[in-house]
């Protein structure tokens, strides 16, 4: 007869998923390993949607692990003497039951998520793009239209992953690639959307507060992956026409100095 | 992975110690890895310049007493050493150099290796394990030759101009920017380049230097103070410090219409003056002569052809000592030129049509492109044939072509050429 340490041993073993499981959730937002913080218009239905989810597919997995441990515990062969186990073929009624259920589930998310989506993905304002990006291996290429609000143009200003952006307005970004599959992830705007050669996608978003966040590569790209970070600056549309012209005059300077000279 | 040991042990073992067993095995393997992780790796080296070696017929003590001598002087890439001579600051270069780590106020260290070293190699030498892969590939900093600066063609660069080249990267290469790392760090590593740069060069001129030993000396450089300080550092170092004051005056535009200074300068462009469209052709699109050589591929394509005659050399009046000391000289070299250097690639002369300048898009930087070429590169200094003004107007058509359009197409508005991919 087998010791019952070791169906205790299994037992608990499985008994331990769920517990650290849930543990590490519950003390993620406390160690400051929680979603970063939001400072975008459409952030806060990502989010619920995120918590909606986190909710649901958190009771299935703890009920899903709790009855693991369960069966391990009460079945154990030493606990239960010489008694033995019943074959059984399968449960027809069992599997139609746990095919529909998330089945329903899956629709269901699939619905009420449609209007989150399409506010992100479809519902482009109409405008002008306020700022080309070009990614590639391994930066982010900026081009802001210039006072005629074209691009290709000559007044066109050329800038390297210092993107920024005006506050409480909506912003338009041209998203293009130049070599691989990349991703323009703006993990405080709640944005990530793949960069993918020979397309110009549109990507929007209104920010709700200043400040300086990362911009990041979401997609591995190649060797200098982890190098591909640029940062995203949100200022008010007064210190962003400033910024945007103290950039342009540097760029076209035919002086070393510039700034010496307007002195 | 866990079954067969498991049935492998059953078939010999009392079966209670089955599952102990095969937990034995689960934890070997999930420890092997982990034990595997625990060795020492050994410390980084500079490569030696084995190119220069083959072509310098040098021995192995030639080639220890060179290594011996840089340790000396410029020490590991773990642990930089600088002499006063070369106006490099230690401090800087500490931050950059060995392997990447945080010291005890969390300051990231290893900068080099961190950001840089796999395109442009632990030496500097441009051969990283990316740096195949790339087109350009990374520049070698060992001849000390750099494109994108402020100075004229033959100078070195200055500080700035490689700060800025780290800062704004090299578009149109695979050089990005590291201008977020901010000031500090950029510094940093600008100093590194330097140090690792002038390196290269004493390495180089000790190299060559054996060709001028006498008898005497016994093909063994001498080793005192006087000789490798002046006659292989200064010479070197002076050069670098000298790039600093030695920026190019430029004059300010002429005060000349724009449409006006367009099309003068588009008349220069296509003109025998400039000839601009010799390379850069009738189209701009940079479809000109397209079968020249950057100046380090170029040292590479001709010493493989030197090789290629030396192979083909009847060596039958040769002594046997001779004749077995060149096959080895051979088999060393032909080792060397498929290991120690990448394969030459034709240099493109650029599109200027698409709006991407490798050395910065400023006005400013166009005409010092101009006025003083591209070293390394077959883009030539107008410095001598051009004046100032003309300068300025080529400046300005060069920066009109993205945009120049004559309309037969039908198209309301210019347009980048990028753009129409």
């Amino acid at each position: 007869m087998r010791n019952r340490l070791a169906g205790l041993f299994w037992s608990l073993l499985f008994l331990a998923v769920p517990v650290l499981g849930v543990a590490v959730f519950a003390v993620a937002p406390s160690i400051d390993v929680w979603l970063p913080k939001d400072v975008s218009a459409h952030g806060k239905e990502i989010d619920s949607l995120f918590y909606f989810i986190l909710a649901l597919t958190g009771v299935v997995f703890i009920v899903t692990e709790m009855l693991l441990f369960w069966f391990i515990w009460k079945y154990d062969v030493a606990a239960r003497g010489e008694e033995k186990a019943t074959y059984i073929h399968g449960s027809h009624t069992l599997e139609v039951i746990w095919t529909i259920i998330p089945a329903v589930v899956m629709l269901f998310l699939a619905i009420y998520q449609m209007n989150a989506w399409a506010d992100v993905k479809m519902r482009r304002p109409v405008m002008k793009p306020t700022v080309e990006v070009v990614a590639r291996q391994f930066e982010w290429r900026l081009r802001y239209p210039g006072p005629d609000e074209e691009l290709g143009t000559p007044d066109d200003l050329f800038l390297v992953n210092d993107l920024h952006v005006p506050v409480d307005e909506d912003v338009l970004v041209q998203l293009k690639s130049m070599d691989v599959l990349h991703s323009f992830f703006l993990p405080n705007l709640r944005i990530k959307q793949d960069a993918v050669p020979g397309m110009k996608i549109p990507v929007w978003f209104k920010a709700t507060e200043t400040g300086q966040y990362d911009l990041v590569c979401a997609e591995l790209c190649g060797w200098g992956h982890y190098k591909m970070k640029g940062r995203i600056t949100i200022e008010s549309r007064e210190d962003f026409d400033a910024w945007l012209e103290q950039k342009y005059r540097e760029q076209e300077a035919t002086q070393p100095n510039p700034q010496e000279d307007m002195l | 992975m866990n079954l067969p040991s498991a049935t492998a042990c059953k078939n010999n073992q009392p079966t209670t110690t089955a599952p102990r067993l095969s937990l034995a095995c689960l934890g070997v393997c999930c420890l092997l890895p982990i034990l595997a992780g625990c060795g020492q790796t050994p410390a980084a080296t500079f490569r030696p310049n084995m190119v220069e070696s083959a072509k310098q017929r040098l021995q192995p003590e030639q080639e220890q007493q060179v290594a011996t001598i840089l340790e000396a002087m410029f020490g590991t890439p773990d642990n930089p050493v600088v002499l006063p001579e070369t106006g490099l600051d230690i401090a800087k270069l500490r931050l950059a150099a060995g392997p990447v780590h945080s010291d005890i106020v969390g300051r990231k260290n290893g900068l080099f290796r961190e950001h840089c070293s796999h395109c442009h190699g632990v030496t500097g030498d441009g051969m990283g394990p990316t740096a195949a892969f790339l087109n350009p590939y990374p520049r070698d900093y060992r001849p000390g030759w750099f494109k994108f600066k402020s100075t004229e063609r033959a100078d070195k660069p200055t500080h700035a101009d490689l700060v800025t080249i780290l800062n704004n990267g090299i578009y149109g290469t695979s050089m990005p920017s590291f201008e977020l790392l901010g000031e500090t760090k950029v510094d940093a590593l600008v100093e590194y380049v330097k140090y690792l740069s002038m390196r290269g060069e004493a390495e180089l001129s000790l190299m060559r230097y054996y060709f001028e030993l006498d008898d005497e000396d016994e093909g063994k450089l001498p080793e005192t103070r006087d000789f490798l300080i002046e006659e292989i550092l200064l010479p070197v170092a002076e050069r670098w410090q000298e790039a600093e004051d030695a920026v190019i005056e430029v004059p300010e535009m002429p005060e000349v219409d724009l449409t006006e200074s367009i099309a003068m300068g588009k008349e220069l462009f296509y003109g025998n003056k400039a000839n601009c469209v010799k390379c850069h052709g009738v189209t701009a699109l940079g479809d000109g002569q397209a079968n020249d050589y950057d100046d380090w591929n170029k040292v590479v394509k001709q010493w493989s052809a030197e090789l290629q005659s030396a192979h083909e050399t009847s060596t039958s009046d040769m002594t046997s000592e001779e004749r077995s000391e060149h096959r080895a000289w051979l088999a060393k070299s032909d080792r060397v030129l498929a290991g120690d250097a990448l394969d030459p690639r034709t240099i493109q002369p650029r599109n200027l049509r698409q709006a991407i300048y490798r050395g910065g898009r400023r006005p400013l930087d166009l005409y010092y492109r101009i006025h003083a070429g591209i070293n390394g590169a077959p883009m030539p200094a107008a410095a001598g044939t051009l004046s100032p003004d003309e300068i300025w107007h080529i400046v300005n058509y060069i920066r009109s072509l993205p945009y120049e359009f004559d309309g037969e197409l039908g198209a309301d508005r210019s347009m980048v050429a990028r753009d129409r991919l």
